[in-house]
């Protein structure tokens, strides 16, 4: 099959439409997007899908192995496991996807401006980052949803918090890269404003390591939830979350393994399908790492 | 090499300051009063107000910052509002658990991702490599907490074959040295598994660069046996990256390990700062998080040092 040639000057869209044509050879790439989507499927048509309330009790059936009759069985009181894993989805899902939206919109501006301008507005900026990144991010997490209360709009601020300063030192480190180029310097002597610079010629061509590292943030965003839903700092009972679950099922490990294997699986298998996709998407936005493997595999794709 | 030691070492205690200041400001600016958490709802005013008076947390936040930095700076991490102890002593008792924890956890990622690494790297597309990859992946997958349960699950329930508490407990101390590692297995295994992922693919890609290099040809060429190759030249030289790294995780791991001693009672940094959080206790909130913000500089500096020293090329 022809691939096409990447231009000598590649612009904006016709690079992310190579891109495009480029991703569907990553094969596990390709198994992480289509098992990511079916499980955002899954969490967004959960109250269609589900057999059952995920908070009804039901003490006659607790602690029953898998059947037809429950699928994945049912916990410590009787609730459906599987219509627990679909509502819990949700959840995960939401927070991660509203932490890296956080994320991007603290983040990315301060990576910009920090690389921008330089000087003493980057020293600044960055020895705050630093100070942000001497702190383990879960320990950070735990102690800022610990003391404003544990609630769900909390995690995410401080999921937010923790993961924007690492999203702004990555595009710091991007900007400064792509500010020497000729092409920024030519804009500036045809008479461009900053913001016209910042916008349409940094952000546009650090935007590819932005892609990819918003995944690891998606990723990380999902496990560090349930982390905190597993130490009682994030989702509060009833309401189905797989971190919660989980440390709830721990009582029963013995009992009722299907009660942990459940939300385990659920949790490996969506950051594995994120982590497959952010390593197809770096591929795919790296002209370089096109031509390499062409090179080195011709034709077996 | 050791100016730059120095410039680095200058920069810690700024760093630290920034870093007590966010403490401080994160556990002043949030809801939540430790007097009455500790005294309950029905106490009486002067009581409690006794209580804050104790603690200056009657003055303004100005002049609390400064009271407590200044006491920091004597080796004074002040007392604890909720447990009758000073902070340094608490310290003294839970910063030894961890480190031990996080020392099991570090050897477990040695011992497995050295030997898996080089193999997959000598043996591409094998098995081993195969496996090699299977397991970075799915080390990268699973949560420590996941992966904690499975393990208690497996060799504890299934099995029981290992212990699922008992690190710092009196029985393990009083026993032989195999009743105190014991309880250490499980939780270094799960704590210890992502940074196996890490290092194991680190070091496969690293053997990998270097056994393509034409001073391996050379090595091999002039009659060297096979293991003198892999070890003395290629080996050395790929432990340079992986050395750093390891030590950069290392620092990293006191501050993870909370789920893990959630899950198996460890008496640990995380724990304790877990109940700190919970009753808002400040002296021990602010003093844990310098020790373990200080430990991971000083593991940071520690490994650029290793840097510099394992490759002559470095020169700072």
């Amino acid at each position: 099959m022809a691939l096409a040639q990447p231009p000598a000057t590649p612009r904006f869209a016709g690079s992310i439409r190579l891109a495009a044509r480029q991703f569907p050879r990553h094969r596990a790439a390709m198994v992480g997007l289509v098992c990511l989507v079916l499980i955002c499927l899954a969490a967004a048509l959960a109250p269609l899908i589900a057999p059952y309330d995920p908070v009804q009790i039901k003490l006659s059936a607790k602690l029953k192995p898998p059947s037809f009759e429950h699928l994945l069985g049912t916990d410590h009181f009787g609730r459906d496991v599987f219509s627990r894993l679909l509502y819990g989805g949700r959840t995960s899902l939401s927070v991660g996807l509203l932490v890296v939206a956080f994320a991007f919109v603290l983040g990315v501006p301060l990576g910009l401006a920090s690389g921008y301008f330089g000087g003493r507005t980057d020293n600044l900026l960055m020895r705050l980052v630093d100070a942000f990144l001497t702190f383990p991010p879960l320990l950070l997490a735990v102690a800022l949803v610990g003391l404003l209360g544990p609630d769900i709009q909390n995690v995410m601020l401080a999921l937010g918090l923790v993961q924007a300063p690492v999203l702004a030192r990555m595009v710091r480190g991007s900007t400064l890269a792509v500010r020497e180029e000729v092409y920024v310097t030519a804009a500036r002597a045809l008479g461009a404003g900053p913001g016209r610079i910042v916008i349409s010629h940094l952000l546009r061509n650090v935007v590819s390591p932005i892609i990819v590292q918003l995944t690891v943030v998606f990723a990380a965003a999902v496990v560090a939830e349930a982390s905190l839903s597993f130490l009682g700092f994030g989702t509060q009972p009833p309401q189905p979350s797989w971190g919660r679950d989980m440390s709830e099922a721990r009582r029963f490990l013995g009992d009722a393994p299907w009660m942990f294997l459940a939300p385990t699986g659920a949790i490996m298998l969506c950051v594995l399908s994120i982590n497959f996709l952010g390593d197809g998407l770096r591929d795919a936005l790296d002209p370089r790492a096109w031509r390499t493997r062409r090179a080195v595999e011709p034709d077996k794709r | 090499m050791w100016r730059y030691l120095g410039r680095r070492l200058i920069q810690v205690p700024l760093v630290l300051i920034v870093v007590s200041l966010m403490t401080f400001l994160i556990t002043r600016a949030t809801p939540g009063d430790p007097v009455q958490i500790m005294l309950g709802m029905q106490t009486s005013k002067e009581a409690a107000d006794a209580m804050r008076a104790e603690f200056n947390l009657d003055r303004s936040l100005p002049e609390q910052y400064v009271l407590w930095i200044g006491k920091v700076v004597t080796g004074d991490l002040g007392r604890s509002i909720r447990l009758n102890d000073t902070v340094t002593s608490l310290l003294a008792e839970r910063f030894p658990v961890s480190l031990q924890l996080a020392l099991a956890a570090m050897l477990f990622a040695l011992a497995v991702s050295i030997p898996l690494g080089v193999l997959a790297a000598l043996r591409r597309n094998t098995w081993i490599d195969y496996l090699c990859t299977g397991y970075t992946v799915l080390g990268f997958a699973v949560p420590n907490f996941a992966l904690a349960l499975i393990l208690i699950y497996v060799f504890s329930i299934r099995l029981d074959w290992l212990p699922i508490t008992g690190i710092g407990s009196s029985e393990a101390a009083a026993g032989g040295w195999w009743t105190y590692i014991k309880p250490f297995i499980v939780p270094a295994v799960a704590l210890g598994t992502l940074q196996t992922a890490m290092l194991t693919r680190l070091l496969r890609s690293s053997m990998i660069d270097i056994l393509s290099q034409d001073y391996m040809r050379t090595a091999r060429a002039k009659g060297l046996m096979p293991a003198t190759v892999v070890i003395v030249h290629a080996l050395k030289n790929a432990m340079i990256p992986f050395v750093t790294m390891a030590t950069v995780q290392f620092g990293y791991m006191i501050g993870i390990q909370v789920t893990i001693e959630y899950i198996f009672a460890v008496p640990g940094m995380g724990s304790a700062i877990l109940n700190a959080v919970v009753t808002r206790d400040f002296p021990v909130i602010q003093g844990f998080t310098l020790v373990i913000a200080a430990f991971f500089l000083f593991a940071n500096i520690t490994a650029d040092m290793l840097y510099a020293l394992l490759d002559p090329r470095i020169r700072y």
